[in-house]
């Protein structure tokens, strides 16, 4: 193996992710190039400066915190099956009243409001209180023109 | 007090049967370095107790979804993972939206600024190779963070992202060497820093 395929392998030679044969051909090279030496230990000093930065410092109500942001939060699963029992229920009442409208449509059309006189059918008499007035004094007339 | 000597599993299987409480062990157990991982992605201690704390609401949330013959390890570090880029690529498009708005429109839209340190962190921000870390791209800082910080192996950390080993290699590989040449640049007095890229 050249130096170019050492280097291609050295960082995970140093992970110690590489196989038994490959391992054994990169410390052979190594013993005999101090290039290739200089290029791994190089590496292997990344590796110790990102190490000497320290974790976070342990919060020890963490945990606490966490327990009562839960809350009531249910699993998901258990907020999918919500959802649908939701999404159901809105379901149903919306087909209920549909069905409500259309039942009491069919009532409306099958019996017709009865048309008692003349202005009734073609006035409503409460909207238009003074052609009411007028259509009773017309009544009026036809009775004086009875008697 | 005295953890219970219980698997990750059985600790799963005792929440999902309403034992809620049980979950603070998974908590204990894993906080701490949940909290680490989060802190070296986003180079801000502060924020990360604040996104491991809702890391740890959404693996609550998520433990139906847990399938007990996979590794417990792989799928909360990949709830962290995600949560943690999804908080960077917020981060990203707040500060390029505020560049874009006029405040800053000279300097590279896509470059972070350093995050507010504590007192107590500024020793940390000293460390030149700190700094450098949140240049590296997400990808790079990702697998180099699994790597040396969580001491995973190449297996486990294709567990968490998907990724296949020898992509992994090569991410950690590059970012090892991509290191190496700031610190070389800051000792020889250069530019300290390499451009960042945005992925």
């Amino acid at each position: 193996m050249n130096c170019q395929q050492i280097a291609r392998m050295l960082s995970a030679s140093q992970d110690g992710e590489l196989t038994p044969d490959l391992e054994l051909e990169v410390r052979q090279h190594l013993r005999g190039c101090a290039v290739c030496r200089e290029e791994g230990n190089r590496l292997q000093q990344v590796v110790r400066r990102l190490r000497l930065v320290p974790p976070p410092a342990i919060d020890p109500f963490f945990p606490a915190r966490v327990m009562a942001g839960l809350g009531t939060r249910p699993l998901a699963a258990r907020r999918l099956a919500q959802a649908v029992a939701y999404a159901l229920a809105f379901f149903l009442i919306f087909a209920a009243g549909f069905a409500l409208q259309t039942g009491s449509g069919r009532r409306a059309t099958a019996v017709p409001a009865a048309a008692a006189t003349y202005s009734s059918v073609l006035l409503e008499p409460q909207d238009f209180g003074l052609l009411s007035v007028h259509d009773d004094t017309l009544g009026l007339f036809a009775e004086a023109g009875r008697e | 007090m005295e953890e219970p000597r219980l698997s990750d599993d059985e600790i799963v299987a005792s929440v999902l049967q309403g034992n809620r409480r049980d979950f603070e062990v998974l908590v204990r157990r894993y906080s701490g370095r949940i909290i680490h991982f989060v802190a070296r992605m986003t180079a801000d201690n502060d924020e990360a107790r604040s996104i491991a704390q809702d890391v740890f609401l959404k693996i609550y949330e998520n433990l139906p979804y847990y399938r007990s013959e996979n590794n417990f390890s792989a799928f909360i570090f990949r709830i962290a993972r995600n949560m943690t880029l999804n908080w960077l690529n917020r981060q990203k498009r707040t500060i390029f939206i505020s560049r874009l708005l006029g405040r800053d429109l000279g300097r590279d839209p896509f470059r972070l600024d350093p995050p507010r340190l504590s007192p107590q962190e500024q020793g940390e921000r000293e460390t030149l190779v700190t700094d450098q870390l949140r240049r590296l791209p997400e990808e790079q800082r990702l697998a180099l963070v699994l790597k040396v910080y969580l001491e995973f192996s190449y297996l486990q950390i294709r567990d968490v992202t998907g990724w296949s080993v020898p992509k992994i290699e090569t991410l950690i590989s590059r970012a090892k060497s991509r290191l190496k040449k700031c610190i070389l640049l800051q000792e020889s007095g250069g530019e300290d820093v390499l451009p960042a890229r945005k992925k």
